[in-house]
């Protein structure tokens, strides 16, 4: 039995991030039974199951490739790949931070109960987000060779800018998910910032048709950098380059350092709420 | 732990001066663009509300101990505060031994998983592994009556069901602290004959149990020793029995002693041109008392300070059972007992030969105006509290009072 650690004293505790870290690691088993079971309801209610995961942004991508190619007359070589690979880091970012709001919102009840790491709810949201990125990896495999693109040696090293976005999701989700906790309006909020950033983020256009002088406005949304250093193994098939891939390590430490310690600031309040 | 081995070995449970505030906003603040717009105009303003005061609690390994107290005196922030839900806003708390509470009945439950997942996930949330939880399954399962419906979604589950899960789960382990908060109204009453027993098993192992309950029969006969808490302090802390008596029937508690001391603000008004310095119940020793029987003698003493000369006043009083119901309300002027003009101080007496009223807490109020005018010199509210038990013979239990009355019968 490890409910609770044999020997308590509200007295004497560690640093309130180092306890968590320890808890969390302590709680993995519980970790590994919600992501299960994230990704199991998930299926449950949908008669697709998981090859939705996989038809999402295929659907998604065939639609802007329609839209793109012969409305706008974007002519960028595969195309196709250029949209499909942002869409799976961007969705996989997206569905996190929600994910994460949603499990705090029914872990609350149970944290008034019984003692659990608080934070487990926001990191389980992204190793849910992990798990169904992962499954999305293997249609945009599909569409490269399909449309001739080749798997290069570069994306040996997909894992590093995917590790960068899940660190910037976590900390961008536990600083939500506590606000989500307090505020309800946060959750609404958030759906149509996402919306907005999503317009603003080279995603689904080209960099490039944005005018030479409003450039800089990409170089302040911490998505760019993510997203470059992840499309570019793929799209071009090279190393990311050391401009973008410094500032996207510096922006995910960052905003889990700061996410983790505004959540660990805050958590202690929320069993207080009667 | 060095206060482990020190003359408190054998606690398992520990808290020194333990308090636990909440905050709760003056206004409900529900939106993220309200309280921004408060906090830039620095109106963000929020109540203190003390759970728990000054709390100071030691429990041998191996106690059961009742918890007893009306709402909101602090009982479940007390079992949070033990199972680390809440941390101590002041005070310390040492635990030696794993803590098991009882969840709430559904909390950590998924609707559209079926029961086999959900006693894993169940079971993940206490803290317990996957293989634990193997070796468990089959003991949950026989236990809450469960194996038709376990690999059915819970949706499909009664409420009663879930219940019976929820406890089944909670219970199957040896834990050295248990905490119950209320847990033994679960199911139909073979389940709650079954769950008691269950409960009734962990002493035999030698588990330190925390018993919160209404149901003050349950406490007398599950523990040894008893802590009554009243808003936020522990008022009594001493054998079962004894306190749940206390309880039920004597004291008053701290919210006598402190209503007694006078009334409030809001329980006060009037222009004090007389002024009601003090008021005293006795019993018909004349003796100050705050319990009395059915059919018992009471007197209400009411010291007065006319600050300048005013002319015949009436003086009153009011009682009113503790859930508002207004019994009386006799004054001078009713009852043709003229007053002369009063100045300086002196004693208006009322005496009850005998008290109708039946089994309950009872509130007097008392208040002197003028007769002919409607000036309010000053008015206590129902502050001044007793209890009327079930004694000295009258066993009458229905309705509000006794009249007294006498049974006859004749055979034709």
């Amino acid at each position: 039995m490890q409910t609770v650690s044999d020997f308590y004293d509200s007295a004497q505790r560690p640093p309130a991030m180092l306890e968590e870290l320890r808890e969390v690691w302590r709680y993995r088993d519980l970790l590994a039974q919600l992501i299960e079971r994230n990704i199991k309801v998930r299926y449950k209610r949908s008669v697709l199951g998981l090859a939705w995961t996989m038809l999402n942004p295929l659907l998604m991508m065939a639609i802007l490739s329609i839209v793109f190619s012969n409305l706008f007359r974007i002519t960028l070589e595969h195309y196709p790949v250029y949209v499909l690979s942002a869409l799976v880091l961007w969705n996989f970012f997206s569905q996190a931070t929600l994910t994460a709001m949603t499990e705090l919102a029914w872990g609350n009840s149970l944290l008034q109960r019984i003692y659990v790491p608080r934070t487990i709810f926001a990191i389980s949201a992204v190793g849910t987000g992990l798990i169904n990125l992962l499954f999305a990896l293997a249609p945009l495999a599909v569409i490269m060779l399909a449309i001739g693109v080749p798997l290069r040696p570069a994306l040996i090293l997909l894992p590093v800018p995917i590790l960068l976005t899940a660190m910037f999701a976590l900390g961008v989700g536990l600083a939500l998910s506590i606000l989500a906790a307090s505020f309800a309006d946060v959750v609404d909020i958030y759906h149509v910032a996402l919306t907005a950033w999503l317009y603003l983020t080279p995603i689904i256009y080209p960099q490039e048709i944005v005018p030479a002088h409003l450039q800089w406005f990409f170089r302040l949304n911490p998505m760019y950098y993510l997203l470059e250093t992840f499309r570019q193994p793929i799209y071009a098939g090279v190393l990311p380059a050391l401009e973008t891939l410094a500032p996207a390590s510096a922006i995910a430490v960052s905003a889990l350092v700061i996410g983790w310690w505004f959540f660990a600031r805050n958590a202690d309040g929320l069993a207080y709420r009667i | 732990m060095d206060w482990r081995t020190a003359s408190d070995r054998d606690a398992a449970i520990r808290l020194d001066n333990v308090s636990v505030c909440y905050r709760m906003p003056r206004e409900r603040v529900a939106s993220l663009k309200e309280h921004a717009m408060r906090w830039l105009q620095r109106r963000t303003q929020s109540d203190e509300f003390w759970a728990l005061r000054d709390a100071n609690l030691s429990v041998e390994r191996g106690q059961v101990v009742g918890i007893i107290g009306k709402n909101g005196a602090g009982k479940s922030t007390l079992l949070k505060v033990i199972a680390r839900v809440l941390r101590p806003t002041t005070g310390r708390v040492r635990i030696a031994g794993a803590v098991a509470p009882l969840l709430e009945v559904g909390a950590g439950f998924h609707p559209e998983l079926t029961g086999r997942e959900n006693i894993f996930l169940n079971g993940a949330l206490l803290g317990f592994t996957r293989a634990e939880m193997r070796a468990k399954f089959d003991r949950i399962v026989d236990f809450a009556e469960l194996w038709e419906f376990i690999d059915a979604p819970l949706r499909t589950f009664s409420s009663g069901m879930v219940a019976r899960l929820g406890f089944a789960i909670a219970t199957d382990a040896e834990p050295d602290i248990l905490l119950l908060d209320e847990v033994l109204s679960v199911g139909d009453a073979a389940f709650q004959r079954k769950s008691f027993e269950r409960i009734l098993s962990f002493r035999t192992f030698g588990a330190t149990i925390l018993f919160v309950s209404h149901n003050l029969d349950a406490v007398k006969s599950m523990c040894e020793r008893t802590i009554w808490l009243d808003r936020g302090r522990i008022a009594a802390d001493d054998q079962a029995s004894a306190v749940v008596e206390e309880y039920q029937y004597g004291g008053l508690g701290l919210e006598t002693r402190q209503r007694a001391a006078g009334p409030t603000a809001e329980q006060r008004w009037g222009t004090r041109r007389i002024e009601i310095a003090d008021v005293r119940i006795k019993n018909g020793n004349g003796a100050e008392e705050a319990i009395f029987a059915t059919g018992d003698s009471l007197t209400l003493e009411i010291d007065y300070w006319a600050h300048q000369p005013t002319a015949a006043p009436t003086f009153g009083m009011g009682i009113h059972r503790h859930d508002g119901v207004h019994l009386t309300g006799p004054n001078t002027t009713f009852s043709n007992f003229p007053l002369p003009t009063l100045e300086g101080r002196g004693t208006v007496t009322f005496a009850i030969p005998r008290l109708p009223m039946l089994e309950g807490l009872y509130h007097i109020s008392v208040s002197v105006h003028a007769t002919n005018d409607p000036e309010m010199y000053d008015y206590h509210d129902r502050c001044y509290p007793f209890r009327v038990v079930n004694a000295n013979g009258c066993r009458e239990r229905y309705g509000l009072v006794s009249v007294r009355g006498v049974w006859s019968h004749t055979r034709r």
